[in-house]
């Protein structure tokens, strides 16, 4: 698969401070990348620089064959960006607002109208074209964000939390939808999140911790790395659980013990058939991986 | 060419959908309003009549149309920069609420981006004061109406002149500032201020003489004086065929600000009109400048 973006030894300081540190990393084309820091970890300074906002001191940035100081045009009008707060206008309609923001790609006129019809089915804002952006809720707002940025059919849409403070619902629809544009235009998703369950439906993804990278792979290959298993054993008696001679967690109906690996869930099993009557085994997850990796928790906007 | 008739547009429609930042800019004219029913009106006509001879009874239109001359040519003298300043806010609102980061990231020239503000304001505020002329022309009719179709061309163009003079100023200002506590503060500054300092709520001539000497350096005050001159010249000169002498009708237009002196010397209009025409040249310039040299100091960042 082709990479899309390429990113080799990135620097970025700001004055005394060392927000981006000889980040380099790939990001292949058609794929859910997960972008993953607590705040201040260098993830905003890094799309920044991506998307042309800011100079960096030292490094290369390419996308789509495109080098990024010296093809900044080509490499934005590659870029689709939903910012993590709406920067529409708030007193505008809909539609005004789309029409100014179309402008910039050179989309006006009918191209402008039958994209706009288009963008209405996929994302099911018709009935609400003529309404002001300040009047729309929380949902709909992020839907006509999500088209500004889509508009001019990037190439690459880079999300930075977009689904910060919406509710389940329509978190649902954009993943919905983002999923369907990805099969049906081979669209590159470079994400942001504080959602550790987006993120593990990345195919790859990259942990920045003070503007280095400090893990990256599959979410499997991570929780593999840096989580173990879990297994649930129903209807044991706990002397047979210590029997087992693993950590274990007392559950309602259950118990639960932490275990290396699902190799060792296997030898377990072997050795005391008897006390694995009914069970589960669960993977680590990516809040796991996180804290393992970073020693903080991703919550809600903020690292713990 | 597409790109920026869409920018001027939305910005426009912000202005006046806006109703703040509508309202604002005319927050000046309102004052000078307010000023003019609760006592302005009085001062300025018993200034008039003090020049008048006792003995000549003159007409109430024509002392209403003197007053209601010099109302006027204070109203749009301050509203040509007022409007101009809070339609050119915008410009900084797209900072500092984080909308420029939304055009920036498009491939979407600078250069066309800030032709867009400067030209929405210009064509906002022109709206704002062309509309606001016939408004006090319509009032002028109304008390006394002295003025000839060259005067009103006139003030028209003067109109026309200021509004560039106060969108060139606002622009180059506006560079400066970032946040919405500075907008408020230069909008303020400006809205408290200029009515003085261009000597629209009382005459340059009034003011001590070190003050005058300092206001004669400001552009605006040329330009006040030139909408001055031809909103009162039809009612001046009705003031000579009724047998005022031209001593008195001298020292009304000294008080009124119709001659303005630089240092001793009489600026005639041809020069105001240079002046005036001069800075808005000069701040244009200066706005192209540094918005130039910001723009790649941005990109440097």
């Amino acid at each position: 698969m082709k990479e899309i973006i390429q990113i080799r030894h990135l620097n970025k300081s700001f004055g005394e401070v060392k927000a981006v540190r000889d980040l380099s990393f790939q990001v292949k084309e058609g794929e859910l990348f997960a972008f993953l820091g607590v705040n201040g970890a260098g993830k905003s300074t890094t799309i920044n620089i991506l998307c042309g906002q800011l100079a960096k001191d030292s490094g290369e940035i390419v996308i789509d064959g495109c080098r990024l100081d010296r093809d900044l045009d080509s490499v934005k009008s590659r870029l689709g960006v939903v910012f993590q707060n709406s920067v529409l206008d708030g007193a505008l309609s809909v539609y005004d607002n789309l029409e100014s923001r179309a402008a910039p790609y050179g989309i006006v006129g009918k191209a402008f109208r039958d994209r706009l019809s288009e963008l209405c089915s996929l994302l099911d804002f018709g009935d609400f074209l003529k309404r002001p952006v300040g009047k729309l809720s929380g949902g709909q707002r992020r839907r006509i964000d999500v088209a500004r940025a889509l508009f001019h059919r990037p190439k690459i849409l880079i999300l930075d939390e977009p689904t910060t403070g919406l509710d389940p619902q329509t978190r649902k629809t954009l993943w919905e939808v983002i999923a369907s544009l990805r099969r049906s235009e081979n669209m590159t998703v470079f994400l942001t999140t504080h959602y550790m369950e987006e993120a593990a439906e990345a195919d790859d993804v990259v942990i920045l911790d003070a503007g280095k990278i400090v893990a990256e792979g599959t979410p499997l290959e991570l929780k593999n790395a840096y989580t173990g298993d879990y297994v649930t054993v129903y209807g044991a008696k706990e002397e047979e659980i210590r029997r087992l001679g693993r950590e274990y967690e007392v559950l309602k109906d259950a118990y639960r013990l932490s275990v290396p690996n699902t190799g060792a869930v296997t030898e377990m099993i072997l050795a005391h058939p008897e006390i694995f009557r009914d069970y589960e085994v669960t993977k680590g997850k990516m809040d796991d991986v996180f804290l393992a990796v970073t020693g903080k928790k991703l919550t809600g906007g903020a690292g713990v | 060419m597409k790109v920026a008739l869409a920018l001027i547009k939305r910005n426009r429609k912000l202005f006046f959908k806006d109703r703040g930042m509508f309202f604002t800019s005319l927050i000046t004219p309102a004052v000078l309003l307010v000023l003019y029913v609760t006592f302005l009106g009085n001062v300025y006509r018993d200034s008039f009549t003090s020049y008048l001879p006792q003995q000549l009874p003159l007409p109430e239109r024509l002392v209403d149309g003197l007053v209601g001359g010099q109302l006027i040519s204070s109203l749009l003298a301050i509203s040509c920069v007022t409007v101009a300043f809070c339609s050119n806010f915008l410009a900084v609102q797209d900072k500092a609420t984080g909308t420029l980061k939304d055009f920036r990231v498009s491939p979407l020239k600078p250069s066309v981006l800030s032709v867009s503000y400067y030209l929405a304001s210009l064509f906002s505020t022109l709206t704002v004061c062309v509309v606001a002329t016939g408004l006090c022309l319509a009032y002028v009719a109304a008390v006394g109406w002295y003025l000839s179709a060259g005067d009103v061309l006139l003030l028209f163009l003067d109109v026309l002149l200021l509004v560039l003079f106060g969108t060139a100023l606002s622009s180059l200002i506006n560079l400066f500032l970032t946040t919405q506590g500075q907008i408020s503060a230069v909008g303020t500054i400006v809205s408290a201020g200029y009515g003085f300092i261009c000597g629209a709520y009382m005459p340059i001539s009034s003011f001590g003489e070190g003050l005058r000497k300092v206001l004669s350096f400001l552009p605006g005050t040329y330009g006040t004086s030139l909408v001055r001159n031809h909103a009162m010249r039809g009612a001046l000169a009705e003031l000579g065929r009724q047998g005022v002498p031209e001593e008195a009708i001298a020292g009304i237009r000294d008080s009124l600000d119709c001659n303005l002196t630089f240092f001793g010397h009489t600026i005639d209009l041809p020069a105001m009109y240079l002046v005036l025409g001069g800075s808005i040249v000069l701040l244009l310039g200066l706005y192209i400048l540094l918005n130039f040299r910001m723009m790649k100091r941005e990109l440097r960042k």
